[in-house]
């Protein structure tokens, strides 16, 4: 575990002997109030959970009594085939989505990068999508992307020049998750945008000038500056990224309900519908606990592949 | 200057925290939904209720429409439960069940509890102990509206009443004939743009099982297995899939007004009552309405909708009670609900609904509910049965085998009956 | 977006095939990112929800004929003028609040992190990627029973302070102080600075473009919180305007003028907000603060 973090190794010596008790003092206290705070709302709540996945807890108070029914809910789970329909779903939106939204970030924050003529006003546009709430989100893209005759479909058929019949962007097994990446791509690219210009911000405009010097031209500089020194945020981005996206659910909650045929099914939706639904807490907690331990995995795996390429 | 700022916003915050002051008056919390004309209306009943009770106060608590479940269960959990709370009738049985309602008889006035109609009094009441737990102004149906211009096109018979209803070879054979008709590019609209996680779907097809002679569950053993896995509701869903594959449904992402959209492209809805307002507006005269058509031996539609009840947690059910009785007897909450085509579901409010009454437009939906409304299965296990049909509904429609998903179905349903240990007293003990 | 000509010619630059691929993307990607958020402007300004509607399936969904505001006055007034203040004044204190408390929180835990010298730091930072992983959904239950439990229902409290310390910020931080440059710190350190100080002073300074990417994110995630603010909240008192406005999207039709409109209202003060903010990326601070 450590090998994911770049604290440099120290001396094995006592702390207080070596920075002495205020300073240790003071970076408790820095340190304090952010961990006080996780453990109370994240970390004791997401304990509870793992209690309640072995128990048959409902979501509320009933007259029946609470069992602890050890691993069963996770054994119901894995033996559920929807369930194992909506981590491939998952995962098959995390594979597209990735691409498009880190791709058009990373794009658009280059050019907001350079001195382009009216930056500021591109820089507040592009963002526009970012600052809209996802309930927005889904009335604009559920009218655009209407069937047969939304405004989509429109430019789909007319561009075709009649050759592509209408889409059933949502209604259709094979297009809907399409249609929820685009969504979602659209939405939340604004996020790793502004993650990109706050790591281009970090560059030392030294080091461009350095490489002026030594004649580079605008594709050098990019290449020998710009992307080894976003190479950090190359892997935050990637990991929140996919983290965020295998906890896919509000576009889906609003759009499509996890239909058509379960093709846009994801697991946090599987999740509130057995919790809040089907009023299933137990089961529910132990969907959120498996979800957890996968994305941990991908997560941890990720960073150190990142890891070994660059280093 | 860092400590400072934090200071002051810590500060800031514990007071605001701490702002929660006591007031002397009688309190009484109600929890509702609903659009925005029925959330200024209640506040204005409220006032005018606290201007008549100078030593009430009557708290609102709004919870919107998509989040009113998870609301409910915080309020719950929280131990916040208000006094009184507006939920869905279907899901009635699974709250008194988990001991949350109290009976209701005695804190309403006898005149309201008079009024009410069968299937209203059918809504409110817990079938274990046959007790009223809840009332309401309104109940629901669903209607078949068609298109004067193309049924005539087509000449179709139009009933008139629930005996003379469509039979499924009539219906078939006008759904077809409609596919036809220039202008019709949708034969039927059973409006899938609700979405396929929503009480709809349970509530507007469970008629077609009935009227199939099977159901969602067996209504005294409360199996599942058995009978929504049954032939006769393997054909129903089957029929339905092939309307869809045909391409005589609207599909799910064209909205819910194609019925009276621009060209008119659908020419028939299988709909609530609730669209009739706003599809007379835009085709004025050419609305029919119909009973909904006989698919078996006998007719079916649904009923329920959102009403009133009185929590365990309460310590004034009295004052509650007596502000309920006085919102149900509001002159203009019954006005407003007359104009949003509200379903009468007391007996006196049907006198003031013109649409309702004899000879009125839709009376033929009053009449199917006085004589072949079949509720939603009143069983705690709902929340899991509405929300297993759903899951089948959608695949069926998506082309998947009729038996197949809801032989699934099924099983889920019993799998969480029997988890909850029969739900007992429901399970006969 | 007919400025395409100026993007063409300056002196000091020179005029190749790169500034015309640049000036096409950013035309095209303003073109995409900004035609739905035009149609839902456009639709805000029709009063007819039929209309709006119908609509929809042609390009008048980009085309008013006769604009009028009333749909803004409607949702303004909905609940009484008084009471869309006060939904307005509870989001906005809670964002300030949420923000303000954020910054300080997850800086200075994200400065330990890269420069202090506690031990197990490297646990700490693992397990905050660990919690990032947890969805708000699955925790929100047993998050409902300790806030409530510890008698925060219905207070502003209970939508700020779950919400101030973040691991995805408190990384953020991390990762940004961790890239400043070593001699940074050790110029404080000589200069007897404590901890706190070359934090604060050092630093801070030297980080608004963190500072700024983090309170943008983080105002946003705040000002769009709804199914939270759904369930702590029981009155007016601490409601924010995103619930409020739900009310336009209701169960049986939608109220599409209403909603475009308030959909509009309740973008314009985010967006100020991120305006306020993003200017913090213009000039590159850290490296004339190295220089010297």
């Amino acid at each position: 575990m450590t090998a994911l973090t770049s604290v440099p190794k120290r001396r094995r010596r006592s702390i207080i002997a070596r920075v002495g008790w205020p300073r240790f003092l003071q970076e408790i206290g820095m340190l304090a109030p952010a961990v006080v705070l996780m453990t109370a709302f994240l970390i004791t709540p997401f304990l509870l959970s793992f209690w309640t996945a072995m128990t048959n807890q409902p979501l509320v108070p009933r007259p029946t009594p609470v069992r602890f029914v050890g691993l069963n809910n996770f054994l119901r789970i894995l033996s559920d085939d929807l369930f194992w329909t909506s981590l491939w779903n998952v995962t098959r939106f995390t594979l597209w989505v990735l691409p498009v939204q880190c791709g058009l970030a990373f794009v658009t924050a280059l050019i907001l990068n350079q001195k382009i003529p009216f930056r500021n006003v591109f820089r507040g546009m592009f963002f526009l999508p970012a600052i809209t709430s996802m309930v927005v989100v889904c009335v604009i893209w559920g009218t655009l992307f209407q069937y047969p005759t939304g405004p989509l479909n429109h430019i789909v058929v007319s561009l075709s020049g009649g050759h592509i019949q209408p889409i059933d962007w949502l209604g259709d097994p094979n297009w809907a998750m399409v249609s929820i990446v685009l969504l979602s791509a659209w939405q939340a690219y604004g996020f790793q945008m502004i993650i990109y210009l706050a790591g281009m911000q970090g560059i030392p405009d030294e080091l461009y000038d350095a490489a002026r010097i030594d004649g580079a031209g605008a594709w050098g500089r990019f290449w020998h500056v710009t992307m080894p020194g976003l190479r950090p945020t190359h892997v935050f981005v990637l990991v929140i990224t996919t983290i965020q996206a295998f906890k896919l659910y509000t576009q889906v909650a609003i759009l499509t309900q996890g239909g058509p045929k379960s093709s846009t099914e994801t697991v946090v939706h599987y999740m509130v519908r057995a919790g809040f639904e089907e009023q299933k807490l137990g089961y529910a907690s132990a969907v959120s606990v498996i979800l957890f331990l996968i994305v941990l995995v991908i997560a941890l795996v990720q960073r150190r592949l990142m890891r070994r390429f660059d280093v | 200057m860092g400590n400072r700022l934090l200071s002051t916003l810590v500060a800031t915050t514990a007071l605001m925290a701490l702002a929660t002051a006591a007031d002397a008056k009688t309190v009484v919390r109600m929890m509702h939904q609903g659009d925005p004309g029925w959330v200024a209306l209640y506040g204005k009943v409220a006032e005018r209720f606290e201007a008549a009770n100078p030593d009430v106060d009557i708290e609102l608590i709004y919870a919107p429409h998509d989040a009113y479940n998870e609301k409910f269960s915080s309020a719950v959990m929280s131990k916040q439960l208000p006094d009184i709370i507006e939920l869905d009738a279907p899901f009635l049985a699974n709250y008194v069940w988990s001991g949350y309602l109290k009976p209701i008889k005695s804190y309403i006035d006898q005149d309201l509890l008079d009024d009410m109609t069968a299937s209203n009094v059918a809504q409110g009441t817990y079938p274990i102990d046959k007790d009223l737990y809840a009332i309401g102004l309104t109940d629901s149906s669903v209607v078949l509206y068609g298109n004067k211009k193309y049924l005539e096109k087509i000449g179709a018979r139009i009933p008139k009443s629930v005996d003379d209803a469509w039979t499924r070879a009539e219906f078939e054979d006008y759904l077809a004939k409609l596919a036809k008709v220039d202008g019709v590019k949708w034969p039927i609209d059973t409006f899938r743009g609700y979405g396929i996680k929503t009480e709809w779907v349970t509530y507007a097809y469970q008629p077609i099982l009935n009227s199939f002679g099977c159901d969602l569950i067996d209504r005294t053993t409360w199996t599942a297995t058995g009978t929504l896995d049954s032939q006769p509701c393997v054909d129903a869903l089957t029929m339905m899939q092939t309307w869809v594959k045909n391409g005589w449904v609207v599909p799910m992402s064209s909205g819910t007004n194609q019925f009276y959209a621009d060209g008119e492209p659908a020419a028939l809805a299988w709909g609530g009552h609730w669209f009739y307002a706003e599809a007379a507006a835009k085709l004025k005269d050419d609305v029919v309405v119909m009973p909904l058509p006989k698919f078996g031996d006998k007719s079916a539609s649904p009923d329920g909708t959102w009403i009133w009840a009185i929590t365990t947690q309460s310590e004034h059910p009295d004052i509650a009670g007596k502000f309920l009785s006085f919102l149900l007897k509001d002159k203009d909450y019954r006005d407003f609900a007359v104009s949003q085509s509200a379903y009468p579901g007391l007996k006196s409010f049907a006198a003031q609904s013109p649409l309702y009454a004899e000879g009125g437009p839709m009376a033929v939906a009053f009449e199917q509910a006085s004589k072949v409304a079949v509720p939603r299965p009143p069983h705690p296990a709902y929340p899991t049965i509405t929300s297993a049909f759903m899951q089948a509904v959608d695949q069926i429609f998506n082309g998947e085998d009729a038996q197949k998903a809801l032989t699934a179905a099924a099983e889920k349903i019993d799998e969480d009956i029997a988890d909850n240990d029969g739900y007992p007293p429901f399970d006969g003990n | 977006m007919s400025d395409l000509a100026l993007f063409s010619r300056k002196p000091t630059m020179s005029v190749n095939g790169y500034r015309v691929v640049q000036s096409i993307s950013v035309f095209v990607i303003a073109l995409v990112v900004i035609s739905p958020l035009f149609m839902l402007f456009i639709a805000s300004l029709k009063d007819d929800r039929f209309q709006i509607l119908a609509d929809m399936g042609s390009f008048r969904a980009f085309w008013v004929d006769n604009p009028t505001l009333s749909n803004f006055r409607e949702v303004g007034n909905f609940a009484g003028e008084l009471a869309f203040g006060r939904y307005l004044g509870n989001s906005l204190f809670i964002l300030g609040s949420t923000v303000s408390l954020g910054l300080v929180i997850n800086s200075m835990a994200g400065f330990i992190l890269a420069w202090g010298s506690l031990p197990g730091r490297a646990v700490i930072l693992s397990l905050i990627i660990a919690l990032y992983v947890i969805p708000q959904e699955s925790i929100i239950m047993p998050l409902l029973i300790i806030v409530s439990r510890a008698g925060l229902s219905d207070t502003f409290t209970a939508q700020i302070l779950p919400f101030v310390a973040s691991p995805l910020y408190t990384f953020l931080f991390y990762q940004f102080f961790a890239q400043l440059p070593k001699e940074l710190y050790e110029a404080a350190s000589i200069d007897g600075a404590s901890i706190f100080r070359t934090w604060w002073s050092i630093f801070m300074p030297l980080s608004l473009p963190a500072l700024a990417t983090v309170s943008i994110l983080m105002g946003i995630e705040t000002w769009n919180q709804y199914l939270w603010p759904i369930l702590i909240t029981q009155t007016d008192y601490a409601r924010p305007i995103s619930v409020a406005i739900a009310t336009f999207f209701g169960q049986d039709s939608i109220y599409w003028d209403r909603a475009m409109a308030a959909s509009v209202l309740m973008m314009i003060p985010i967006l100020v907000f991120y305006l306020a903010f993003q200017r913090w990326f213009i000039s590159s601070f850290v490296g004339s603060a190295v220089k010297g």
